[in-house]
């Protein structure tokens, strides 16, 4: 297995207060990663020792392998967005990528590339003071792909964008992640990335929580599976056999519970079962996340 | 040499930089036509007076200690520490790079503030008919004294704004330090305060003083604060994290 990420019983105390909490996982090549968890549950504090921004207390990260201060040029290989105010107001946003590129070696026409990626060109010679929220965040995403990277790293980047900003931001994320590489982002609200990412990190108190699917989790915490399909019967027959619990909700819809969609989809593969629609419901994503972010005691 | 490239766009690509050179452009031609031409030609009879109207320009000090300072505090005051630093994660490189713009910075107001002062102070003064008593070498000494002490200035403000990371903290803590604290050392301990960095400088990059330390010593001096203040610059930015 290919792990891109990795955090080793990572822990970071600032005096009293333990922010960042015996952290151990994994995120595998050509993921999107949401790293989930209420606002000081340490989401970025860990995204900065990860980064080799902020020195462990104890523990260890390493990204492709490395502790990231220890990667040959890691701009290359990993693009990150912390905050999406980290501009000079009174610098242009061409001349704001440029004093980065310029550090590793990356040509000018690299910094017209992203910027027009991010569609930024026309005000690229503007002062970044009068550029607008979305378009800082765009900046700060155009920072962050200079060196074509393999991961990306964002923390809370839809902070503050309108509907048509988060629209844009989850295209590009896809567009992004559907060459294989991965990416990282962070958010204090679960519906914000649900229809983004893969799977998800959930901590609170800077402990982990949960690492699973989307899917899983819907399901673990009471979640089902519904179900259309012409044979009905022959299906809820070959789930009960697998332990999956079903209900009929009409005569064409049937409701796996604690189940994921995968392995009902499955089931009804081997069962030579017909499947006209398969989606996860349930609880909402949002009920999941509060469910398991509200029980864990602070430190 | 790529991430010197990269600090020396920073300075040039805003105006923080141009606006502390163009007050040192305005404050040195102020003074030096006001003084040169309004003040009685009994105040430039020796060559001490001269070098001590000359050696204004050495003013590029503090403007270059600010401009040195503005360096590293503008990155923590606009959070664009957090990018410099993903680009160059070895912080020692990164300082050392400030390092070298700050002094690089640093020559550039030395030549600009000392150059205007000296060659216009030197004409108006011809003007006006007054014998200049400076030999050639005195006044390569005072010139480029002025412009090495000016660079190590420059030095001195990039330590101090790792130090001292937070931008009004950093610029109060070096106009305190020159124009209140060193005068006071200076004005009750003479032995001790000779020995800190703007009497040491004053000497550096002026004519010489019967308090001050002589030139060479005074020179060792300032250097010697440059690289301890650098030192210490370089570990606190390597210990600190990025918030």
């Amino acid at each position: 297995m290919t792990y891109v990420v990795q955090s080793d019983s990572l822990s970071k105390r600032y005096g009293e207060v333990l922010a960042v909490d015996d952290l151990s996982f994994a995120i595998e090549a050509g993921t999107i990663t949401g790293f989930l968890g209420p606002n000081g549950a340490g989401k970025s504090t860990t995204l900065r020792m990860l980064l080799g921004l902020a020195r462990p207390t104890s523990g260890q990260s390493t990204v492709f392998g490395s502790p990231y201060d220890q990667l040959k040029t890691p701009a290359r290989r990993i693009g990150a967005v912390l905050e999406a105010t980290d501009f000079h107001p009174g610098r242009s946003g061409r001349d704001h990528l440029r004093t980065l590129s310029w550090a590793v070696g990356i040509p000018d026409t690299r910094v017209d590339e992203v910027l027009a990626l991010v569609e930024l060109q026309s005000a690229a010679k503007r002062r970044v003071k009068g550029y607008s929220l979305g378009m800082r965040q765009r900046l700060g995403l155009a920072a962050a792909l200079l060196g074509d990277p393999d991961l990306l790293v964002l923390d809370e980047p839809a902070n503050g964008l309108d509907p048509e900003g988060v629209r844009w931001l989850r295209d590009f994320l896809r567009d992004f992640a559907s060459g294989g590489r991965t990416v990282l982002i962070s958010s204090h609200v679960l519906a914000e990335i649900a229809q983004t990412v893969d799977q998800v990190l959930i901590i609170n108190h800077g402990r982990l929580v949960t690492e699973s699917t989307l899917d899983e989790l819907t399901a673990r915490v009471g979640g089902a599976v519904r179900v259309q399909s012409p044979q009905l019967d022959s299906l809820a027959e070959a789930l009960q056999r697998e332990g999956i619990v079903t209900t009929r909700s009409n005569d064409h819809v049937l409701l796996a519970q604690g189940t994921t969609k995968e392995h009902v989809g499955d089931v009804a593969l081997a069962a030579g079962v017909a499947i006209h629609e398969l989606v996860t419901e349930g609880s909402s994503l949002e009920e999941v996340f509060l469910d398991l972010t509200s029980g864990t005691a602070p430190q | 040499m790529n991430q010197l490239r990269a600090e020396l766009l920073k300075i040039r690509s805003t105006r923080t930089t141009i606006g502390l050179l163009l007050g040192l452009i305005a404050l040195a031609l102020l003074f030096t036509i006001l003084t040169c031409t309004l003040s009685p030609m009994d105040q430039f009879v020796t060559e001490q007076d001269q070098s001590s109207l000359l050696s204004f320009g050495s003013i590029a000090g503090v403007f270059a200690a600010l401009a040195g300072v503005m360096l590293f505090t503008s990155e923590y005051r606009f959070g664009t520490i957090r990018p410099t630093s993903l680009f160059n994660p070895n912080r020692s490189r990164l300082f050392a790079t400030k390092i070298t713009a700050g002094v690089l910075s640093g020559l550039v107001f030395g030549v600009i503030g000392e150059g205007l002062v000296f060659s216009i102070g030197l004409m108006i003064l011809k003007i006006r008919g007054v014998p200049i008593l400076m030999t050639g070498a005195n006044e390569i000494e005072l010139v480029v004294g002025a412009i090495i002490g000016t660079a190590l200035w420059g030095a001195i403000g990039v330590a101090l704004g790792s130090i001292v990371p937070n931008q009004v903290g950093a610029v109060i803590s070096l106009l305190a330090w020159g124009f209140v604290v060193e005068n006071l050392v200076f004005g009750l301990l003479p032995k001790i305060g000779r020995f800190l960095p703007v009497h040491a400088a004053d000497s550096m990059m002026g004519p010489i003083q019967d308090k001050l330390l002589p030139g060479n010593a005074a020179t060792a001096v300032v250097i010697a604060w440059a690289v301890v203040l650098s030192l210490a610059g370089v570990e606190l930015l390597k210990r600190r994290d990025v918030s």
